[in-house]
């Protein structure tokens, strides 16, 4: 029970006081916490109302504290592993809590209470004996939001980046050569590949792996792959699909328009006075209605109905 | 229908001569077909027609309708059960088993199988006895309602299935159906009058699963759901009367799309596909809007349908009210190459749909009208979208096309006329085929044909113009709308058709001119011109003396005798003279306006009116003459050989504006490979204004002349510089531009100029290093990611290009190819190859154009020696299920292969594909290709050449291949080139006397054969008295029977008999009677068998002979068991050596030998003598293996 605690103490209070000077440094851990713990059940205490405890129900709610906040721990702990995370969120918290039935609404109330007691941070007695060996540049001061006994941050060298600028190449003949040999090269490792997995032709009986040729393998619906643009071009398509557009009606509309602005309307009447009034019909009142027999619904069985018709 | 309408029809038939006259005893006017069951898993289809006809003859008690395939269950007459009978002797032309596998005998017979179901002729498969109950009814000429349930299953023709074998029902596989054929074909798949001189309204229902549709001919009036929901019928009507042969359907789970601009247009395309039928159909408006103009006619039908198909028959086939397109004309916008064709094909089935579908034709020898037609105004709209350049360039390729056919093959006739059946009127002596059907022609004869006939249209309209063109057409429009609108007037449906005598009087009438000698020109006769041209100027007289020439005599040929035109470009001036060419004058002077001199430095103007400048330092000094065209316009259907100097072929390169001047200056300067040539071709290619196509052969002719001078070129290799200044980077020569294929034309230009430049050769006649280096280099640096077409067409032809560039490999003792010994270059190529397929794997191109250079390309490095010549890659590409492109492309390397390696296994294997192939284009296409490139021609020896090939085509063409006319014209076109038209020469010799009595009046002896027969008579004659196999004979004699036929005496004749016919051949034979002897003569045969085989007492009277003959095709095959092959075929020629001479003689000899089986025989062939003359008087010839049984058929002469 202890060490579960423990566990779920260090990822789910995220408080690391300084170790005790005992030699075993989860003991140390522990007793830290416990100690802790107890100061924040005896303030609870107080700020209830009670003057003094007996030790042995301190102990008790002590021990009820660090089961519920162990608890709220490893509970965040697999939610957040449950959606495939290593950092609880603040919402894992939540949920965690909800589930426990504890109404997360009244929180930040209580958290401004007015009688509420600040604990003290807890007194560290000894600064961990750091290896200074490696020691290079000066550490970066805390940021005000983190609270001074966090521990330092790390050496400069460890984080801090020094990015280094070569002479980018603006050569086009090398670009290109560079793209070419690139995308051959991409092509030959992966037809290579393929033809290494896959079964393959060759035009050498003697030889099969110089000219791997992957094997020829039908289609059942040949048409599709090779009528249908790649998915690749269908990208590129679409990046160069409005300024094409744009381009392409333009030009056709003009064209259109220019038939028809001369004999467009004549042409009409004259095909309505014709014949064939069902189509001239259709083409001068298409504007919002398609009268297309194929898009008509399809008709229930009526029975005698075909009969008469066939 | 009133019957009145009735009585006017027989007034009309009585008057007008020129009407329609119709073969049949009876009018049909309307006709309901109902499939109501598709089985796509069985392929199998059910349904039921029902046909409604007025009698117009008092004792009409046949029917005659047409059926091929269909599994017919019952008729019923009113509602009365009629016996009818089903009888297709085009199943198998020839039935019995002849060894005579003589070509012209095939022809003739297949000829007279068609003919005997013709419906043209009032003939047909099917034929239904009129119940007798009904014999007063008909008298009435009241109507008759003749109801036929029909099933078809798993149709090798006609209805074509397509059902690709993966998970699902059939709507998810996409599975459809669609009608396909070769003209009228309707017969595959429904009883019907397949003519299309038949009209008659239609009433359309197919039955379909709920997630499918039916697209056919007419208005779909509604759809509605069987009783259990599951299935949906459509119900189609065609009001206007429509010919069975132009009904179509197609029925699958078709995405629907509504023409955006035209609602009453619907587009179909197979599942996934709408967005490319939505791009590809957005155009079909324009071509609708320009026909209408034109024809000053709107679409004749309420809607219009286009559906696109897999495993197509054809590319674009035209029905009434709807086409049917391959699904492979879909494309994207990104694709450049496929629009202008796709376009095109819209273009062509719409002109179509005017003429070919609304208006029909009154006969086969009318078609040309039709095709003529809808091929003009298809000009006319290409002359409208891409232009007058793209125009001329098309039709001087269909000229040069038909040209090149018609000298090839000795003529393409457009209206052929057939008077009363003699052979002398035979308009197609030349061709091994009939010409009088249109489905026992050769599929590139009717290509042919089609071409011929717009071109000819385009010949009338030079001379009548343009105007009264579209008046006529307008006309034969308008009367045929007014026709259709008559619902029930049945008699004036047949101003719908077109004939020739109608097409030509409303020229007369609406242009007052007389055409009738061009039409007698180039419609009643076949042929083209020949012009051979040369010229000489005239300084004293400043004339130009032309010298005109004809060849008429060569076959193909035709003489011309009228006006031609000339055009003389002179210094001055551009001046056209009209010359008259006459019987005998081959000299014309033409007068110079010019005066030879060109001290002025001014502008010469041109036919156009342009003024240019022009470097005349060339010319020469005497003459004003920059070049002369012969007929720039094309206006006869000629060939014209020209000769004038480099400098002018030059000058009109350079200067002359017309496309078709500039092509052929192009072709002429291939023969002058000089400085010069080479300066006017290198202006022409960078000139932007020049036509691209233009400037695209440049680059052929420049590779030409660069490698004739190859000794002298100097510069970089030709082109080089030009595509680098044209298409590579300013900075970095050596680098192409990222694509930008915005200008089609420059970019058909840098698709060409690789593919030309690699044709270059060095003095080692090895394409220069350079050359390939730098278009290994474009392939390298080729990007496409800024461009927004696809480039897949450019990769392809850079593939070609490498191709191109292969050189035959020294080979070093015939050592076998192995990877070690690979030329550098050559694996350079190779490596190309390898990635390009295998990236169409990962990313397939567009049709899979680069799949298809690459098996190409292979090919041609197996050809050179540079890779192990080996099919397997191309078998297995070739297999179905690949994308038809690549299967073609990797057949036609398997047909290479089989030629160059003679492969038996490979042709074995095609051939069994030409028989099993599920697509019937493909199986279509392997013959083709076989024919354009044949394993061994006649006249050829091959080890391919056996017996067993000639059995195996003979049976091809004879009965495997009945369910398609286009698959058995090809494998006759087939036979044709490896066998010739006689008997093929690897069939065993002594037949050889056979072959001799059967000629044709044109034949000539095989040349491979005669020294052999002459040898092997001669052989045996000097073995008199013994008994010897003959040279070419494989079999000894074993049986005592066939010991019989060996007489020395007759084999001693046939040798004086070769003798002496090779004498008569060097005189015309008389024509009267050889046209038949070929099937007497194969009649000859049977009696003769039998009594070989079973040994029956020598005399037997004349008329037992007959019945043998009669009940040959069925008797016939059991009774030639046991007889030797060998020894049957001997004893033929035996017998046919011995009788061909005078009567008496053989007699006389016959009595010596006591040979009375021989004299027999001999009877027999006397006997033969007397049918042949028979034959011709009776339509249905007694000896015709087609009509024979049909007419005889026991259930109907009772």
């Amino acid at each position: 029970m202890a060490d579960a605690a423990a566990a779920a103490g260090a990822s789910g209070s995220g408080t690391r006081s300084g170790s005790k000077q005992s030699t075993n440094p989860a003991d140390n851990y522990y007793l830290a916490r416990r100690r802790t713990l107890q100061v924040v059940v005896s303030s609870l205490l107080t700020e209830a109302g009670f003057e003094s405890a007996e030790k042995a129900s301190v102990e008790t709610l002590t021990e009820m504290l660090q089961s519920y906040i162990s608890e709220i721990g490893r509970s965040a702990k697999s939610y957040c592993e449950h959606t495939a995370r290593t950092q609880p969120t603040l919402s894992d918290i939540v949920v965690t809590l909800v589930e426990m039935g504890f109404n997360v609404d009244t929180l930040p109330a209580y958290a401004k209470r007015s009688q509420r007691m600040v604990i003290t941070a807890p007194p560290v007695t000894n600064q961990p004996v750091t290896p200074k060996a490696l020691t290079a540049g000066q550490n970066r001061p805390h940021p005000p939001h983190i609270p001074s006994h966090f521990p330092e941050f790390p050496d400069p060298h460890t984080y801090i980046k020094t990015p280094t600028y070569r002479e980018p190449v603006s050569d086009y003949q090398v670009l290109r050569e560079k793209a070419a040999s690139q995308r051959r090269d991409v092509e030959r490792a992966l037809t290579r590949f393929m033809a290494k997995t896959g079964e393959t032709q060759s035009l050498f009986k003697d030889d099969v792996s110089t000219f791997p040729l992957i094997a020829a393998r039908p289609f059942t619906i040949p048409y599709l792959t090779a009528l249908l643009p790649s998915e690749l071009e269908m990208q590129q398509m679409e990046e160069t699909d409005s300024s094409e557009q744009d381009e392409q009606t333009d030009t056709e509309n003009l064209a259109l328009h220019i038939s028809t602005d001369d004999s467009g309307a004549e042409k009409e009447n004259a095909s309505v006075l014709q014949q064939n009034p069902s189509l001239s019909g259709s083409r001068n009142g298409e504007e919002n209605i398609i009268d297309n027999p194929y898009l008509r619904p399809v008709k229930k069985p009526k029975i005698r109905r075909k009969k008469s018709l066939s | 229908m009133p019957p009145a309408g009735l009585e006017l029809a027989r007034m009309n038939r009585k008057k007008g001569d020129k009407g329609f006259e119709s073969p049949r005893p009876y009018k049909l006017t309307h006709q309901v077909v109902c499939i109501n069951n598709i089985n796509f898993q069985r392929k199998s289809v059910v349904g039921f027609v029902e046909l409604t006809i007025f009698p117009t003859v008092a004792n009409l008690n046949r029917i005659k309708l047409n059926s091929k395939q269909c599994r017919i269950y019952r008729v019923r007459v009113n509602d009365l059960e009629a016996a009818f009978i089903y009888n297709d002797p085009t199943l198998e032309v020839c039935h019995n088993e002849s060894k005579q596998r003589n070509l012209n005998y095939f022809s003739n017979a297949y000829a007279a199988a068609v003919s005997a179901v013709d419906p043209d002729a009032g003939n047909g498969e099917l034929c239904i006895k009129v119940p007798s109950e009904l014999w007063k009814h008909v008298d009435e000429l009241k109507v008759l309602k003749i109801h036929i349930n029909f099933s078809l299953d798993q149709p090798k023709g006609g209805l074509h299935f397509v059902v690709p074998n993966v998970e699902g029902s059939m709507a998810e596989r996409g599975a459809h159906v669609f009608s396909c054929g070769y003209q009228n074909s309707t017969r595959f798949w429904f009883p019907c009058v397949d003519s299309y001189s038949e009209l008659c309204t239609w009433k359309l229902e197919f039955t379909v699963d709920a997630a499918m549709v039916a697209v056919s001919s007419g208005d779909l009036v509604e759809t509605v759901y069987t009783h259990d929901m599951r299935k949906k019928t459509f119900h189609y009507m065609l009001t206007i009367p429509t010919a069975a042969s132009n009904i179509a359907v197609a029925m699958g789970p078709f995405e629907i799309l509504v023409d955006p601009y035209m609602h009453e247009v619907t587009h179909f395309c197979l599942p996934q596909l709408l967005p490319l039928l939505k791009h590809t159909t957005s155009y079909l408006h324009e071509v609708f809007e320009f026909y209408e103009e034109i024809l000053t006619c709107r679409y004749p039908y309420s809607c219009f349908k286009t559906v696109f198909i897999d495993e197509a028959y054809v590319e674009v086939a035209a029905y009434a009210s709807m086409s049917i397109f391959s699904t492979n004309l879909l494309h994207s916008a990104m694709i450049i190459d496929e629009t202008p064709l796709t376009r095109r094909c819209l273009a062509q089935s719409l002109a179509q749909q005017f003429f070919g579908c609304f208006i029909s034709r009154m006969s086969w020898s009318d078609e040309w009208v039709l095709k003529g037609i809808s091929g003009y105004i298809y000009g006319l709209w290409m002359k409208k979208t891409f232009g007058v350049n793209e125009y001329r360039h098309w039709i001087k390729e269909e000229l040069d096309k038909i040209v090149m056919y018609e000298l090839k093959t000795g003529g393409v006739l457009l209206h052929p006329i057939f008077g009363g059946g003699k052979e002398k009127d035979n308009p197609a002596s030349h061709l091994h085929f009939s010409i009088k059907h249109p489905h026992t022609l050769s599929w590139e004869y009717y290509t042919m044909f089609q071409c011929k006939a717009h071109l000819v249209m385009r010949l009338i309209e030079n001379r009548i113009s343009m105007e009264f063109m579209l008046q006529v057409f307008n006309k034969l429009l308008s009367l045929a709308s007014t026709a259709s609108s008559q619902k029930f007037q049945s008699h004036m449906w047949s101003q719908m058709l077109v004939s020739t005598s109608g097409f030509l009087k409303s020229i007369s009438n609406v242009s007052g001119k007389d055409i009738q000698p061009l039409i007698k020109q180039w419609v009643d006769q076949s042929g083209v011109v020949k012009f051979y041209g040369s010229f000489a100027f005239n300084r004293k007289r400043n004339v130009l003396e032309l010298e005109i020439k004809q060849d008429y005599t060569s076959p193909g040929t035709q003489k011309y005798v009228g006006p031609l035109k000339v055009t003389v470009q002179e210094l001055d001036g551009s001046f056209n003279h009209t010359l008259q060419i006459e019987e005998n004058s081959l000299k014309h002077d033409i007068p110079c306006h010019s005066k030879s001199r060109r001290n002025k430095k001014k502008k010469i103007p041109l036919m156009n009116g342009e003024e240019v400048d022009m470097d005349l330092s060339a010319m020469d000094a005497d003459s004003p003459l920059l070049w002369i065209r012969i007929d720039p316009d094309m206006s006869v259907l000629r060939k014209v050989e020209f000769e004038q100097a480099d400098f002018m072929w030059q000058y009109q390169l350079r200067y002359e504006r017309d496309v078709v001047a500039q092509q052929e200056s192009i072709s002429a300067l291939e023969k002058f490979p000089t400085p010069a040539s080479r300066l006017a071709l290198t202006d022409i290619l960078e000139q932007e204004q020049c036509f691209y196509r233009v400037r695209m052969s440049a680059c052929f002719c420049l590779a030409k002349i660069a490698n004739s001078m190859v000794s002298t070129w100097t510069g970089p290799p030709a082109m080089k510089s030009l595509f680098t200044r044209m298409f590579c980077c300013k900075t970095c020569p050596n680098i192409v531009k990222t694509n930008n294929f915005m200008s089609f034309q420059s970019y058909f230009l840098q698709k060409t100029m690789p593919v030309a430049m690699a044709l270059l050769r060095d003095v080692h006649n090895l394409c220069p290093k350079e050359v390939l280096m730098f278009i290994l280099d474009l392939i390298k640096y080729n990007d496409n990611r800024k461009n927004k077409f696809s480039d897949n067409y450019y990769r392809a032809e850079m593939i070609d290009a490498l191709a191109n560039s292969v050189t035959p490999a020294v080979s070093v003792n015939n050592e076998v190819r192995t990877l070690d010994n690979l030329n550098p270059d050559v694996r350079l190529i190779l490596e190309e190859i390898t990635r390009f397929l295998n990236m169409e794997k990962l990313l397939p191109s567009y049709r899979h154009t680069i799949t298809v250079s690459c098996l190409r390309a292979i090919r041609v490095l197996q050809k050179n020696g540079h890779v192990p010549s080996d099919p397997t890659l191309f078998k297995s590409y070739a297999e179905y299920g690949h994308f038809v492109d690549i299967r073609i492309a990797a057949l036609e390397a398997v047909v290479d292969y089989t030629k160059v390696d003679r492969s038996y296994e490979e042709l074995q294997w095609l051939l069994n594909m030409i028989q099993n192939d599920p697509v019937p284009y493909v199986r279509h296409k392997i013959l083709n290709m076989l024919t354009k490139n044949p394993p061994f021609t006649k006249n050829m020896e091959s080890p391919l050449c056996s017996e067993a090939l000639v059995d195996q085509l003979w049976k091809l063409m004879n009965s495997g291949t009945s369910h398609d006319w286009r698959l058995r014209c090809g494998a006759v076109d087939l036979y044709f080139t490896l066998f010739g038209l006689s008997r093929p020469s690897c069939l065993p010799l002594p037949e050889l006397g056979l072959v001799l009595n059967l000629k044709e009046k044109k034949a000539v002896l095989n040349p491979t054969i005669i020294p052999e027969a002459v040898a092997g008579s001669q052989e045996a004659a000097s073995n008199l008295g013994s008994h010897t196999p003959l040279v070419g004979f494989p079999h000894p004699f074993s049986s005592s029977q066939d010991e019989e036929e060996i007489d020395m005496d007759t084999v001693h004749d046939s040798q004086a008999f070769i003798s002496h016919h090779l004498n008569m051949l060097e005189r015309p034979s008389t024509p009267g009677l050889s046209k038949y002897r070929p099937a007497s003569c194969r009649s000859a045969l049977i009696p003769q068998h039998s009594s070989g085989g079973d040994g029956t007492p020598t005399t037997k009277p004349q008329w037992s002979m007959e019945l043998t003959r009669k009940g040959a095709g069925k008797e016939q095959p059991p009774l030639e068991v046991g007889v030797h092959p060998a020894a049957a075929a001997l004893s033929v020629f035996t017998k046919e050596t011995a009788s061909s001479r005078h009567g008496d003689h053989h007699h006389h000899h016959h009595h010596e030998h006591k040979k009375k089986k021989k004299k027999h025989k001999h009877r027999h062939k006397h006997r033969h003598k007397h049918d042949s003359k028979d034959k011709d008087k009776g339509p249905f010839p007694l000896a015709s293996p087609a009509s024979g049984r049909s007419v005889r058929s026991p259930s109907l002469s009772d």
